[in-house]
């Protein structure tokens, strides 16, 4: 192709995509903001909901603005918060536990099949994979926990069984072998380095966004759990706060509880609809603050995630 | 230089005329087609002796149900369930596994000593899965042993006063079974510590040896799935009992396929589908909007809006399933509802969305998409941003537009992402988006003839009718089983096309 040629097509394919350019351009936008609405406007109507008066809501329903600002529904929960207290603090103690001690048994097991010396890491990593294509379902799972360990109602059943998912194990591996080249950990192996101080010295201090990011995994899911406490859970001293959420919205009785309780010190009453508004502002504060912060993270292991398929 | 003399050694190793490796294997073939033999169900494993007392301590008369006084391993269950001698169930399910894994692996084996191709590591492939053939015969073997001494002290424990004596004990076949499979697996080993030092390899306990600390790693990993995943797959036989609290899980009484007959004739179909169809529908639909918008994202110039738009699409991924419910209740409740108060204002008439279930299947669908858009939108964008610069401006060159250049060059390469994306997703066909399921819909009768799939039936029977637990068992193992058949073709038809991509 000679130089000339080359110029009349630039010349061309500038007027053409001139062209297309336009028209893409409006469509791309205008359906990037219609769908980033719809992802955000049902927060909207709930955070809205939260402050209106009960009593218009009752006659109008919800809209997208507060109707008649108030406080009410916000009041409400904390006359008497002890409950939902409680729930936050055992959330945070099951994120806070269960983060923790996943994030070491997911490195090292992670270590551990990233090494390719190691003669057995493909069967670790097929017995570890295999758990996502068969099991024994549900019943089994449950009884396992309850029947044979008798572990209903512990704190330890609510986060044991979320420290780990084979996922997590992959991903954190794909970070270890990203970061990590495996001529650095033999040349400390020649050195006399143990592999308990290749993990410590060498992989550790440079994993730091496989960390944060299967942390926030780990993490999110913890806060964002209520199946557990629903199966688990004897009492609410040990509930979930989004269970606790859950129960409050699906039974008019917990709401009645609420107002009798109100009762005996002084009668207050209860904003039935805007006081689950409220409650969900209230559990998913916590993860819309932090969101900004570690969107990043998120996507990072999304990504790598997707990268390695 | 040791590539080369590897590939020599290797060459000649293969080709070395090892007459005792040849003669070894083709006794090795002919051992496991006579455990084969011996282990399928034409031969009596354990006989019953004194059937009479121990007809009478079960309280059946073996006459009357049916029920013979020899029986192969395999077809124990079938004492077990004639005689309703529940204690025996559990321990008789683990026997016919182990036989039916012996039977399994030593086919595998003997298919592969027929094929015959030695791989990299010579034959040392084909010992472990003939070590592994020899040890499951030889539990299995010991097992019918040692289940015969179990059924008698059970049976004698069941009336103290008749004194039945050793009514159970195993018939010359087990001997058989484990005297050979002890021999061959001798004769493996032996075998195998010779290939071995051809190939520099060691086994496990020396790799133990030089690796402790790895293993040590292990541990907390091993016990979690252990307890999790490994220990609970037991639980299948609850599947095939009649649970009562009296007996207790493992010695409800046997009831066959008792539990997978009822499901078949009341909701089994009915789950499958709702299941199915909405797996697909989300396959589909959420795929292509994915690839949408994360084509229209990456299209996007400017930063601060292509940051914010991503930000906006991944929210709902961040808020647990309870506030969808919130969300959903705020939008369609029939009299304060969003969309009611909409119409309502407008004069319309009012939809009534929890009592209509022609409505449920598009607003699930609506609403996993919303959910899943960011996440999905991001993994595809991932590998968009992986794609060269080179190719665009190579058909820009070549007078493509932008449309040309999405058709021709974006999406075939986001094809294998899309590949192992549909992989995952076809392989968990069989399981349910539960807890969208559960929150959207509850507790709601109504609608549960288009939205109950076969998650939410489980967790209903489980916590509310725990005496039907049998059920629950049996439509969880359907799931598992059918999911595992689905992944197991699906791989097998990826990697008979384009290995890359396969699974395992």
């Amino acid at each position: 192709m000679s130089k000339e040629e080359k110029v009349v097509f630039k010349g061309g394919t500038k007027i053409k995509k001139g062209a297309s350019g336009i028209t893409f351009d409006i469509i791309k936008y205008a359906l990037l903001t219609i769908a980033s609405i719809i992802c955000v406007v049902p927060f909207i109507l709930i955070i809205s909901g939260s402050f209106s008066s009960n009593e218009v809501i009752m006659r109008e329903g919800y809209g997208f603005l507060p109707k008649e600002f108030t406080t009410e529904a916000y009041q409400a929960i904390f006359k008497y918060p002890q409950e939902i207290l409680n729930a936050y603090e055992m959330t945070i103690y099951y994120t806070g536990v269960g983060t923790a001690v996943g994030l070491t048994v997911i490195v090292l097991t992670a270590y551990v099949i990233s090494r390719k010396t190691f003669k057995y890491r493909n069967v670790v990593s097929f017995l570890i994979y295999f758990t996502t294509i068969f099991g024994g379902g549900m019943v089994p799972w449950y009884l396992m926990y309850t029947t044979i360990l008798g572990l209903k109602g512990s704190t330890f059943i609510i986060w044991f069984p979320a420290i780990m998912t084979p996922f997590f194990v992959i991903l954190m591996r794909t970070f270890i072998t990203g970061s990590v080249p495996d001529a650095i950990i033999e040349s400390a192996k020649i050195d006399g380095a143990g592999e308990g101080k290749i993990l410590l010295r060498i992989v550790l201090p440079v994993l730091g966004p496989g960390l944060a990011t299967v942390g926030l995994f780990l993490a999110l899911g913890y806060w964002n759990d209520w199946y557990r406490s629903s199966l688990f859970s004897t009492s609410k001293s040990t509930y979930e706060l989004q269970f606790y959420l859950y129960n409050m919205i699906n039974s008019a009785k917990a709401l009645q509880e609420m107002s009798e309780s109100g009762a005996g010190v002084g009668a207050i009453s209860v904003p039935s609809q805007t006081t689950k508004l409220a409650m969900a502002v209230v559990t998913t504060g916590p993860v819309l603050l932090f969101y900004p912060f570690v969107q990043k993270y998120f996507v990072s292991g999304i990504t790598v995630g997707a990268v390695k398929g | 230089m040791t590539t080369v003399t590897a590939n020599n050694s290797l060459a000649v190793s293969l080709n070395k005329p090892v007459a005792n490796r040849r003669f070894g294997l083709l006794i090795s073939l002919f051992i496991s087609v006579i455990i084969v033999l011996l282990t399928l169900p034409f031969l009596n494993w354990i006989l019953i002796g004194n059937d009479a007392k121990v007809a009478k301590s079960l309280g059946v008369s073996f006459s009357e149900v049916g029920a013979k006084t020899g029986y192969p391993a395999i077809l124990f269950l079938d004492f077990v369930q004639k005689t309703g001698a529940g204690k025996l169930g559990f321990p008789a399910a683990l026997l016919l596994m182990l036989c039916v894994a012996s039977i399994v692996v030593h086919v595998l084996f003997i298919a592969r000593l027929l094929i015959n191709k030695p791989n990299k590591k010579g034959y040392l492939g084909l010992f472990s899965i003939g070590k592994a053939a020899y040890i499951l015969t030889i539990l299995s073997g010991l097992g019918g042993i040692g289940y015969c001494i179990y059924a008698n002290v059970t049976v004698e424990a069941l009336k103290k006063k008749t004194v039945i004596g050793n009514a159970f004990h195993p018939s010359w076949v087990v001997y058989a079974v484990l005297v050979i499979g002890i021999a061959a697996y001798v004769m493996i080993k032996i075998m195998e510590a010779e290939e071995r030092k051809l190939y520099h390899e060691h086994g496990l306990l020396k790799e133990i040896k030089k690796n402790w600390i790895l293993f040590i790693f292990l541990i907390p990993c091993f016990i979690y799935f252990l307890i999790n995943n490994y220990l609970p797959m037991s639980g299948i036989y609850f599947a095939f009992t009649r649970f009562n609290f009296r007996d207790g899980l493992f010695s409800s009484p046997f009831v066959g396929l008792d539990n997978f007959e009822y499901l078949v004739k009341s909701d089994l179909w009915k789950l499958t589908r709702n299941t199915l169809l909405y797996n697909i529908a989300f396959i589909v639909l959420g795929n292509s909007f994915q690839i949408f918008f994360a084509i229209l994202v990456s299209q996007c110039g400017v930063r601060w809006f292509k940051r914010t738009s991503q930000t906006l699409l991944l929210m709902p991924h961040f808020v647990s399933y309870v506030i969808l419910k919130v969300l959903v209740y705020n939008i369609l409740e029939y009299k304060m509802g969003v969309i009611n108060s909409a119409i309502a204002a407008a004069g319309g008439e009012r939809i009534d969305f929890y009592n209509t279930p022609a409505w449920w299947p598009f607003l699930i669908t609506f609403f996993n998409l919303w959910k899943g858009l960011g996440y999905g939108t991001v993994v595809y964008l991932a590998t968009i941003m992986g794609i060269s610069d080179e190719y665009y401006e190579a058909a820009k060159i070549d007078g493509a537009n932008i449309f040309q250049q999405i058709r021709f060059i974006t999406l075939p390469l986001l094809k294998p992402t899309f590949i192992i994306l549909l992989l995952y997703a076809i392989g968990g066909i069989f399981k349910g988006q539960f807890e969208l399921f559960w929150q959207m819909v509850g507790s709601n009768g109504m609608l549960y003839n288009v939205t109950d799939i076969l998650d939410t039936y489980v967790y209903r029977v489980t916590i509310s009718q725990p005496l039907n637990m049998g059920w629950s068992t049996a439509a969880g193992l359907y799931q598992s089983v059918f999911g595992l058949i689905v992944v197991m073709i699906t791989n097998a038809i990826i990697k008979h096309s384009n290995p890359d991509y396969a699974l395992f």
